[in-house]
């Protein structure tokens, strides 16, 4: 069944009528004869609903800090935000020098009552003397929890002293859970916080190699990245740092050298990727490595950008050459998957990504969207001048920056930028909304109850989302797919982990556990024999 | 028995121990048509979500009040209530906790008076009813808030008729662990009323429809009624007595507290149904017997691989000291004992055995794995018996580890793994003994060559590191 707005009007009446006003503006049926379809995101979550978002030191810590290896990241506040982001992102790392692969760690400053009463600067002092003692790192990230903002303990105040005492970059982060409306404010204070100590603070000034770039949101999950990387070496790239899958601190701060910057993931890392072209003049390309068509485009728009004929030529080399020995791969998993339909509700980038790459495997999306995505991310960059900030947006200022000095460069003219930008998302993204079919439907922040409501209205093939709704679908009989963590599987980027991603979707539906689910005595009748009318 | 330590440093480095709130939420999935409202940030109810769901492979619904700045300046009393609002709407649920977070805490919330308004403003009858448990992340871990949220569940009894049914109160066991006591019980023929219940809530078979609230779980009639029951038995020897469901019953309505270990281990099994029957006047049946001698007969088949276990057992004290119990009862003396949570009364309750088999073992309080693992190979444990989080003792020193207890995040079945009564106990058990067999065997050969060829004394080499 289709949606449609009476039967999508009757779902919504369940809730009162004020969520129901509110979250009709989260929703919508894609009709490309609208101009332009607008939809609410980045708004507070409305208590209750059972949101799948998370907060803002799940977005700083979990997301954009945790990932980077050689860095100690200590916990400031009790026990269980630090016990609940260990290792829970599922970014993998490796390290030539294990000593320095802080990943598997979890350092907390284990607040107590008396800390909430008396404050936990002292303690948060002493723990940072310790992890130096102990772990010797380069540098070391503090990221606050709820309380440490109430009690008022100035960790600025406390990592700058640190900073002194060690001579080390010792960083603060106020990403108390309470701030903004979802993880995607704790991205920001994140991106602000590595823009302000750690990018740029390298001494390098020439790139260490030809078509020097940085991945910019890319976090390995599943080891994404080394896909990617190793693709992007073939071509001849030099990746100069990944944030932050498999980063480092020591990359990083070198990351201005680059003469482009990947977007990956544009909702947690747009941030960057602006300010990097405002103070290096280094532009940034949206690319999208999951799908096979995905790859070779942004491969292409890369080779495109630097415009060098040898790069062009070996990107198309490239590209065939794996073509040619996916492909085959890839056919026996189409057949398997052609006519399927799926859901595809992840955090700020993958709930569009995935799209292209069911679409190759023969799977229309009818519902896609994003947990904690803004405006942009659904109807494109163009809109932003026109988005309202609110209070809440507000709370997470914006980081001020101004060309280097030294350092700003213009990568390539303005002029052939203009043209650039015609062919390419050059400092641009389009958002997930045009890339959708007519009658699919759009969800911001989809929660339970609608999840519930729209499997049972569109009966998807394969839900995609994650571990907290994934065994809601499956008890509905529907298998599912994390896009979160992969169910422990990957990579799914890149031109191998199309295949693998192909395998795993197609084992979800030729896999035998589903043909049990009805008994063979639910249709025998139990008793062999008739009954006579009219006996009493 | 060496005194037990705390460890010296100032942070906490990988932790054996959750929050409180977390362990709060458990209880109440525990409870027949209930749903749980976390009042904080959003992110503590999805982080908590999320750590139960991988546990139990099952859909974890826990609604949150996502407060915010604004929220942290004027209170959050609005946003609790809107929540309210939306999860009855959504839900329909006859009993909803309320869990505060270090952020309520810390703001002053005063959630039992936000929940009496709520009621009131709402004409809110018998249909639902609220209970509000503090729970602040730095109060305690989730073992505290297990039996907080337990306690003021039991606030609920009310002054009722005596009626011939026990209470029986459980600590954070397996779904598969429930079940098997409540077997017991039932072939031991005793009423009861078991608080709390997650047998079939957080291990539900696959039917159809989809349920949002699955079945099972305590009635909430049958909670009232506990305050007219014959006795209760609680297990819960190392729960402090601010904590006790039981102690609560015990002096509110005189029903008379037999606290009593996990029934784990030939000597916890057998206390268990020995108290059944002493209150009950039921014998215990010929099937029970059998089971106690097959166990016998599994002890006795293992005690020789046994014997060479040298155990690190970790996780919530409860668990702890039952497991301690049974290891101790088949020679996998234990060298380190430990928890994330603040406890002496685990040291207290193990002790006879500890003497009575000149043991020396070292109890960690308050611990994390950077201590645990520092203090299990000093005292050259070969097994690790504990949740998931140890895993990093096999990583780091080759340490096997059986899995057991809360979390379980990177293998399945945490929700099957039985491990109660005779029976489990056998299952047990032979969890340990094949994993110290399985080390024996991966070993065997180079173990022997550098034994006979290379005057190498050294024989247990731990798994993972000689291969």
């Amino acid at each position: 069944m289709a949606v449609n707005e009476k039967n999508f009007d009757k779902m919504l009446d369940q809730y009162p009528a004020k969520v129901k006003r509110n979250r009709k503006k989260h929703i919508i049926i894609r009709d490309s004869s609208t101009a332009a379809q607008e939809i609410e995101a980045n708004t507070r979550t409305i208590p209750g609903v059972l949101t799948n978002r998370g907060c803002a030191f799940a977005g700083c810590k979990g997301v954009v800090l945790g990932p980077l290896r050689d860095v100690v990241h200590i916990v400031h506040g009790p026990i269980g935000c630090a016990y609940y982001s260990w290792l829970t992102r599922r970014n993998k790392a490796r390290s030539d020098d294990p000593g320095k692969n802080f990943m598997t760690y979890c350092v907390s400053t284990d607040m107590q009552e008396s800390d909430i009463v008396f404050g936990g600067e002292k303690k948060l002092a002493r723990t940072i003397d310790e992890v130096m003692e102990i772990f010797s790192p380069e540098a070391i990230t503090i990221s606050a929890t709820c309380p440490v903002g109430l009690i008022g303990d100035d960790i600025q105040q406390v990592a700058r002293e640190a900073r002194k005492r060690h001579g080390i970059n010792v960083m603060s982060f106020s990403c108390e859970g309470y701030k903004g409306v979802s993880q995607s404010a704790g991205h920001h204070i994140a991106n602000n916080g590595l823009m302000e100590w750690v990018i740029g603070q390298g001494t390098t000034e020439d790139p260490p190699g030809q078509f020097a770039i940085n991945m910019l949101g890319e976090y390995n999950i599943g080891g994404d990245s080394w896909e990617v990387e190793r693709v992007l070496k073939e071509i001849g790239y030099t990746v100069v740092s990944v944030m932050t899958g498999d980063g480092s601190y020591e990359e990083l701060k070198n990351a201005h050298v680059s003469q482009l910057n990947l977007v990956q993931c544009h909702r947690s890392i747009n941030y960057i990727a602006e300010m990097l072209e405002k103070k290096y003049g280094t532009p940034w390309l949206k690319v999208n490595f999951i799908g096979i068509q995905s790859t070779a485009e942004s491969l292409r728009n890369m080779a495109l950008y630097f415009g060098d004929e040898g790069l062009i030529q070996r990107t198309e080399e490239v590209i065939a050459r794996e073509l040619a020995r996916i492909e085959p791969a890839l056919e026996k998993y189409k057949k398997i998957c052609d006519g399927k339909t799926a859901f595809c509700f992840v955090g700020g980038s993958r709930g569009h990504h995935y799209q292209g790459l069911y679409q190759e495997l023969g799977i229309e999306t009818l519902l896609a969207g994003y947990e904690f995505a803004h405006r942009d991310d659904y109807e494109g960059r163009d809109i932003l001048p026109h988005v309202k900030t609110d209070a809440d947006s507000k709370n997470i200022p914006d980081l001020q920056v101004v060309p280097d000095k030294k350092r700003f460069r213009l990568k390539i003219p303005e002029e052939r930028m203009a043209q650039l930008q015609e062919k390419i998302p050059l400092s641009n993204y389009q958002g997930m909304i045009s890339d959708m079919k007519d009658g699919s439907i759009i969800v911001d922040d989809l929660n339970h109850f609608e999840t519930e409501e729209f499997v049972r209205l569109l009966k998807p093939d394969i839900f995609s989302s994650g571990i907290k709704d994934k065994y809601i679908v499956q008890k509905m009989g529907i298998p599912s797919k994390q896009l979160h963590n992969y169910d422990y599987s990957g990579p799914y980027a890149g031109f191998n982990g199309a295949v693998n991603f192909a395998r795993d979707i197609s084992m979800s539906f030729v896999s035998p556990t589903w043909n049990f689910i009805e008994p063979p005595w639910k249709n025998i009748p139990l008793l062999e024999g008739t009954i006579g009318e009219g006996e009493s | 028995m060496s005194d037990k330590t705390v460890h010296c440093r100032n942070y906490n480095e990988n932790p054996c121990s959750m929050c409180m709130p977390m362990g709060g939420i458990l209880p109440f999935k525990g409870i027949g048509q209930s749903m749980v409202i976390i009042h904080g940030s959003q992110g503590c109810s999805t982080y908590m979500r999320r750590h139960i769901a991988e546990h139990f492979n099952e859909p974890i619904d826990v609604a949150s009040s996502s407060l915010n700045e604004k929220g942290t300046i004027y209170g959050g009393e609005e946003n609790l209530k809107k929540g309210l609002d939306n999860l009855i709407k959504a839900y329909r649920p006859r009993v909803i906790g309320v869990l505060t977070t270090c952020l309520a805490e810390t703001i002053g919330e005063d959630i039992d008076r936000i929940v009496e308004e709520y009621r009131l403003e709402r004409g809110l009858g018998q249909e639902c009813s609220i209970i509000a448990v503090p729970t602040p992340g730095y109060g305690g871990t989730h073992f505290e808030g297990y039996w907080l949220a337990l306690k003021e569940l039991a606030r609920l009894a009310g002054r009722v008729p005596k009626h011939s049914r026990i209470n029986v109160i459980i600590p954070n066991l397996s779904p598969a662990d429930i079940r098997e006591i409540k077997r017991i019980l039932g072939l031991m023929k005793i009423e009861y009323i078991l608080l709390p219940d997650f047998s079939d809530t957080l291990d539900r078979p696959f039917e159809r429809p989809y349920k949002k609230i699955p079945g099972g779980g305590t009635e909430l009639s049958d909670i009232m009624a506990m305050g007219g029951s014959r006795a209760t038995i609680q297990m819960g020897m190392t729960v402090d007595e601010r904590l006790s469901p039981g102690k609560y019953l015990e002096k509110e309505f005189g029903v008379p507290l037999y606290n009593i270990p996990v029934p784990m281990g030939i000597e916890g099994t057998d206390t268990f149904l020995g108290l059944l029957s002493r209150i009950s006047g039921h014998p215990a049946p010929e099937e029970l017997s059998r089971e106690r001698g097959r166990l016998l007969d599994c002890m006795i088949d293992s005690h020789k691989y046994n014997f060479r276990g040298r155990s690190v057992i970790f996780g919530e004290p409860e668990l702890v000291g039952a497991m301690a119990a049974t290891c101790i009862e088949n020679g996998i003396f234990p060298v380190v004992l430990a928890t994330g949570s603040k406890t002496e009364k685990l040291s207290r309750l193990l002790q006879p055995w500890l003497e009575e088999h000149h043991i020396k073992c070292l109890f960690l309080t308050e611990t994390d794995f950077f201590t645990i693992r520092e203090q299990a190979v000093r005292g050259k444990a070969n097994i690790a018996i504990g949740h998931s989080d140890g895993r990093y003792l096999t990583e780091r020193e080759g340490i096997p580890l059986v899995r057991a207890g809360f979390p379980i995040h990177d293998r399945v079945g945490g929700q099957r793994l039985l491990s109660v009564g005779y029976a489990g106990t056998a299952m047990f058990l032979d969890r340990i003994t094949n994993t110290l067999l399985e080390n024996k065997y991966s070993n065997y050969r180079s173990s022997m060559y550098r034994k006979f060829y290379r005057g190498d004394e050294k024989d247990a080499v731990p798994a993972g590191k000689s291969r």
